[in-house]
Parts: structure tokens; C-alpha cells; sequence
């Protein structure tokens, strides 16, 4: 009796999965960033930024006549390992016209080379390592600046208005964090700057007093980090522990708000990051995008108005396609149009960089990220 | 110097927390042979049930000194309770069953445990990391060039008192001597008396105990946790275990802030690159030169 039932639900759930199969016709976008992990908490603002993109764009009727877009999002888990599986699940569903991903340096170049191969465009909405983009991949576009101009904008800024004249560099070893601390590093002495020294540290580790410990008699003016908020956090308040007053500054991966929590909003007074896009809080034509994730998700955070941006061009482009066609949107993404989005006008250049190139300056205030001015 | 004794203390207090971790691994071992792999995670369940504690009592942050030390006292004993409860079913469901298998079995078993612990944890309370708030004061005792601060003071003295009290339990006590005696024979031991299984228990209550301390100091300590933190912890209490002489009590704690002194030392001196390489390349000298660790005289196979 009981084989019966069993093999009769089996039948059942076949016949429901070859039902299921004939679904309406619809167009796939991918996203991916880390979901889950340390990195969350960032990696979410790219998700929920496409996410909006996405659903508006329904909202406003059928992308192509008869087709919706559906958004298909896989965790990369900060490990480059996944990130290239995530991109190889993407690529070997036809319908995956474009993804909007990811996160770390680290996981967007290895993965480049899966989208080129498969011939699936791939805009990065955080990645900022300048030789992503150098590796001749035509199907990789990126919506943000990237480190070698993050790098010396940072320096320049630390030198000039903080006055810092040494620096100790700290950096996570990542594509991102030694890319984005080499830039620095290069700048600040080329200004005339000093760097104590630079040494890197694991991602996922906790203590990082030993280090801190070392570079305490040293007594820099500065310490720049080259990595994301959860070490940052830490090393910040285990520096303020230790007694250590410089303030410490970073690039675009530090700034989020779960630093300010994670590392008491004492300790982080004053910390300083770069980012890699103008204030979109202040942005007029941004202010529409502003509200309405504010009412569905809360604060903007890091990265949704990049993935915003990003999911967005995909979408026109889809549209000036005029069919699901992954060979077609990749074509009109690389002939020189200009996109309108929310960070101004999208352009990208013959390696697929936008050339709206802007870093802006943050400050910790009052356990607040708070706009300093552009540079 | 004043920065070599700087490391010493950096040193120090991650390995208190290496050796009240170590003290799971190598109570169990000295009982039922067994390298309770899933030891990292009550750790980590440890600290995870500490916050829980208290964010349900609404424990704030900056608070004075005797309260802080009334919620301290509070989120261990929650935590040690619920921890110590976890070890004794982790035992009743994955060990007991099969304890007369193969010991290639129970350490398999071991590592499933681990899984659904992280993975249970990471559905309840989510993938994120958790920030723990602050109770205990900011406050720091700066003798020059060493600073101290009250958190790190307050995890030596706790880890220093529970150490005390348990070497007193095991030598001193009849519960010890029951305890010492199981895990010489545990025929012998049921013939003059004892329950063995009541015993094991015992001890997979007090290891798991002693992890959920470690946690909970862990934990607000570094202000956050996260659902893997008791992997790399869990392995390093481990090399500790292996350092001291597993199934050797004071072995573990000392083994521990060896571990701890060694990472914060090299760390310091050398690169902190290689932070985590430390810990294990003295696992793998240990056990290519003295097997036996520094304090073991067990033979590690015996029948």
C-alpha cells in the first residue's frame, strides 16, 4: 500500500514539474553578491537594489511585449570558488539575458572570464579593481569607479586636508584590498608622504591586536585599511583599546553602517572612507529611487543605488534589443550609448568602465556616515 | 619591553579563551576517547545563547561596573546552563548510540553534529554577523606604554576561577575521583560503583560548559559572532588539547595560552599574515616529535 502512495505522489510531482516547465515567457536577470556570511549586510544592498529595479520595471508593463523580468539571485558567499559556480549557473540557463554581480574584487574577475566565455553580459555594481577590466572581456561592465582612482583620491585627501604625513597600510590580501592599498600607498609617497609600513591580515579573523600592538610606538598620523567593515570594525576598536588615536580611513568596502555598530560608535568617530560614486542621498534625480527603498527596505546603504543603476541598463538594453537575445544586449551596451540612471549618465569606455568616474569622502559623526565633499 | 609585555597580554587573553575551549576537548577525550569535533560549535551556540540572554533582559550598554558584573554573571551561568545542556544531548543522540562502533564512526558523527549546529544557528538567527553590545565598561589602565582594559582583566580573573575550581573538582573532590576513575577503566569503575554513563554525561555537561564561557567572554570581547566563529576556534582549542596532552586537565589550560602566546607573539614579531599558520605549525611539530604532548603520559592508542 504504502509503495503505492509513494510511487503515485512521485507520478504526481513529475507531471507537475513537466507542467511546470511550459511557464509564460520571461527574460532573467541574475544577481549575485554575498547573501550570507559577514559580508551580508552589504552584499543584500545589491540584491535589493536590483530587486527594485527589477520590480519596477514590471510594474510598468512587459519589458518586451509578452515578457516579464525575473530576477534569479545566487549567494557567492565572498569566495571566488562560488562566485565562478554562481556564474556557471547562470550562463547554462538560456534565459539569463544578463547578470548584475558581485561584490569583492576577487570573485568579479575570476567570474568574468565564465559571462565572456558563455558570452552573458555582466555589470559590476561594487567592483573596483582596476584590472578586472584589463583582462579584454567584452562582455564586463562596471558602474563605479575603480581603485586607481580610489586609491589616489585617498591619498591625496589624506595628505592635504588630514595633514596625515604617516601612514601605516593595513590590507585583507583580496584582489580588492591589496589593489586598493597599493594605489594608496603609490600616491601617498608620491606626494611626499611616508608609509610606515604595510602588512596584510586574513579575512574572517578577530583579533587583531598583535599588529595593532606593533604599530602602536610607531605613532602614525594614519592607518588606511585596504578591505571590507567587518575586519575594519574590528581593527578599529581594538585601536582605540589599545590607545591607539589615529584615525583610521578605507575605501568604498568599509563604508556601511554595520561598521559604525559592530565597532561602537565611539570608537568610530572619525573614521573616514572613500566611495566610489557621488552622495546618493543628495543627488536630485536620485531622490525618487531614495524614497522608495527607503519605504521597502530601510536605509540605502552601500551599494543598492549601483545595482539599481546597474539592473537598470541592463534592462534598457534588453529593450533596445528588442528580444532576449544575450549577444544583441551585449553589442548595444558596448557601441558608446549613454544610459540615464540615477548616478548621472552611464558611458562606457572601450574596456567597459563607466566614465562617470567619481569618489566621494565620509566621515563617522555622531554614529553617523556623513557626506564630507566630493573629490 | 613595554611592548613585548603588550603582546604577552594580547596573548594572554585569546588564550584563556584557546584553553577554556581546550577543556571540552580534552575531558572528553579522557573519558570516552573520543575527539568531540562538534566542540567548536557549542562554543559558538555558547555565545550565540550569552546574547540571546541579553538582549531578552534588556541589558544595555555603559552600565557601572557592579552591574555589569550582575549581567556578566547572569548571561554565563544562561549560557553555561544551556550549553552544558546541549553537550549532554549532542552525547544522548550522536555518541551513545554508537559508542562501542569504531572510533573512525563517533568522529563522522562528530563532524555531522557540527554541520546542523552551524546550519540551525545560521537559520535562527540569521547568516549575519551579530553585534554583542558592550555591558561591560569601556574603561582602560594605561601603566605607560601597556594598556589594559576592563574586559580583558575581567576574562583572565573569570577564566582564572572557573580553571581553580575545576582542576579542585576533578583532584579533590568524590565527584573527581569518580570522574578520573571512569576514565581509567570503565568496567572497573561501574564494579566499584559508579555510574558510568551518569559520569560521561557529567563531563560532556561541564566541557560544553566551560566552551559556552569561553564563548560568551569571546563574544564581548570582540563585539560580534557569527555562526562560523566556532570552526578556527574550535581547531586552535583543539591544537591545545593536542599541545597540553589530550585527556590532561591542566595540559589544556596551559596548552591554551601557549596556542594564545604564540599566535599574539608571532603575529607581533614576525607577519600578520601568517597569524593562523602559528597555531598549526605547532600542531604538526607536536605530533611529529612528542605525540604525547607536553604534560600527556596517556599512551594515545590503548585498548
Amino acid at each position: 500500500m504504502n509503495k503505492t502512495v509513494s510511487a503515485l505522489s512521485l507520478f504526481a510531482i513529475l507531471l507537475f514539474a513537466a507542467g511546470c516547465s511550459k511557464h509564460d515567457p520571461v527574460i532573467r536577470i541574475g544577481v549575485s553578491a554575498p547573501f550570507t556570511g559577514d559580508q551580508a549586510s552589504v552584499g543584500l544592498t545589491i540584491l535589493r537594489g536590483t530587486q527594485l529595479a527589477v520590480d519596477q520595471a514590471n510594474a510598468q508593463g512587459d519589458v518586451l511585449p509578452g515578457y516579464k523580468i525575473e530576477l534569479v539571485q545566487i549567494d557567492d558567499s565572498h569566495s571566488p570558488t562560488q562566485a565562478v559556480a554562481a556564474a556557471k549557473k547562470f550562463v547554462s540557463d538560456p534565459e539569463v539575458i544578463g547578470v548584475v554581480g558581485h561584490l569583492n574584487s576577487s570573485c568579479t574577475k575570476p567570474a568574468a572570464q565564465i559571462y565572456h566565455n558563455a558570452r552573458v553580459a555582466q555589470i559590476t555594481p561594487a567592483s573596483t579593481n582596476p584590472e578586472i577590466s584589463k583582462q579584454g572581456f567584452d562582455t564586463f561592465f562596471r558602474v563605479c569607479a575603480t581603485d586607481d582612482l580610489q586609491g589616489p583620491k585617498a591619498a591625496q585627501f589624506a595628505f592635504n586636508e588630514l595633514g596625515a604625513r604617516k601612514v601605516f597600510i593595513i590590507d585583507d590580501k583580496t584582489t580588492y584590498g591589496k589593489g586598493l592599498s597599493d594605489e594608496f600607498a603609490k600616491a601617498f609617497i608620491a606626494q611626499g608622504g611616508q608609509v610606515l609600513g604595510h602588512q596584510g591580515i586574513t579575512q574572517g579573523d578577530k583579533d587583531f591586536t598583535p599588529l595593532l600592538t606593533k604599530i602602536r610606538p610607531m605613532s602614525p598620523d594614519l592607518i588606511f585599511f585596504g578591505g571590507l567593515y567587518p575586519e575594519c570594525s574590528l581593527i578599529i576598536k581594538q585601536a582605540r583599546d589599545l590607545n591607539i588615536k589615529a584615525p583610521v580611513m578605507g575605501g568604498d568596502g568599509i563604508y556601511d553602517v554595520t561598521l559604525i555598530r559592530l565597532a561602537t560608535p565611539s570608537a568610530s568617530e572619525g573614521t573616514y572612507a572613500t566611495m566610489i560614486g557621488a552622495d546618493v542621498k543628495a543627488l536630485p534625480q536620485a531622490q525618487e529611487f531614495v524614497k522608495a527603498y527607503e519605504t521597502k527596505f530601510g536605509d540605502v546603504g552601500s551599494y543598492s543605488a549601483y545595482s539599481y543603476d546597474a539592473a537598470n541598463i541592463l534592462i534598457q538594453a534588453i529593450k533596445l534589443a528588442g528580444a532576449p537575445d544575450r549577444e544583441k544586449v551585449i553589442q548595444i551596451l558596448k557601441d558608446g550609448r549613454t544610459f540615464p540612471g540615477i548616478l548621472g549618465q552611464t558611458e562606457f569606455d572601450d574596456r567597459g568602465d563607466t566614465k562617470n568616474k567619481i569618489v566621494s569622502v565620509f566621515r563617522v559623526r555622531n554614529g553617523q556616515w556623513e557626506h564630507v565633499r566630493t573629490v | 619591553m613595554e611592548l613585548f609585555v603588550q603582546q604577552l597580554i594580547n596573548g594572554l587573553t585569546i588564550g584563556t579563551i584557546y584553553a577554556l575551549i581546550a577543556l571540552g576537548y580534552t575531558m572528553v577525550y579522557g573519558i570516552i576517547q573520543l575527539i568531540n569535533f562538534a566542540h567548536g560549535e557549542v562554543f559558538m551556540v555558547g555565545a550565540y545563547i550569552g546574547l540571546t540572554a541579553i538582549t531578552f533582559f534588556g541589558f544595555v550598554s555603559g552600565s557601572t561596573l557592579p552591574m555589569a558584573m550582575l549581567y556578566l554573571a547572569v548571561m554565563l551561568l544562561i549560557s553555561m546552563a544551556g550549553s552544558g545542556l546541549l553537550g549532554i544531548v549532542i552525547d544522548q543522540i550522536a555518541y551513545r548510540p554508537i559508542r562501542n562502533s569504531p572510533r573512525l564512526v563517533a568522529l563522522i558523527s562528530a563532524i555531522g553534529v557540527s554541520f546542523v549546529l552551524q546550519n540551525a544557528v545560521m537559520l535562527i538567527y540569521g547568516p549575519q554577523d551579530q553585534g554583542v553590545p558592550q555591558i561591560v565598561p569601556d574603561i582602560h589602565f594605561i601603566f605607560g606604554d601597556v594598556t589594559i582594559t576592563l574586559m580583558q582583566i575581567m576574562i583572565l580573573a573569570v577564566s582564572l576561577v572557573l580553571m581553580v575550581f575545576l582542576n579542585f573538582l576533578v583532584q579533590h573532590t568524590q565527584l573527581g575521583r569518580a570522574m578520573r576513575a571512569t576514565s581509567q577503566d570503565h568496567k572497573m569503575a561501574r564494579l566499584v560503583g559508579i555510574n558510568v554513563n551518569w559520569i560521561i554525561s557529567l563531563t560532556f555537561f561541564i566541557g560544553s560548559a566551560m566552551a559556552a564561557v569561553g564563548g560568551v567572554l569571546f563574544g564581548l570581547y570582540y563585539h560580534t559572532v557569527n555562526f562560523h566563529d566556532g570552526y578556527l576556534a574550535g581547531l586552535k582549542a583543539f591544537t591545545a588539547a593536542v599541545l597540553g596532552g589530550i585527556g590532561n586537565i591542566p595540559g589544556a589550560m596551559v596548552g591554551g595560552v601557549l596556542i594564545g602566546l604564540a599566535e599574539g607573539l608571532g603575529a607581533g614579531y614576525i607577519s600578520s599574515e601568517w597569524k593562523n599558520v602559528f597555531a598549526f605549525v605547532i600542531l604538526v611539530l607536536i605530533l611529529l616529535f612528542k605525540p604525547t604532548g607536553l604534560f600527556g603520559e596517556r599512551v594515545a592508542d590503548r585498548a
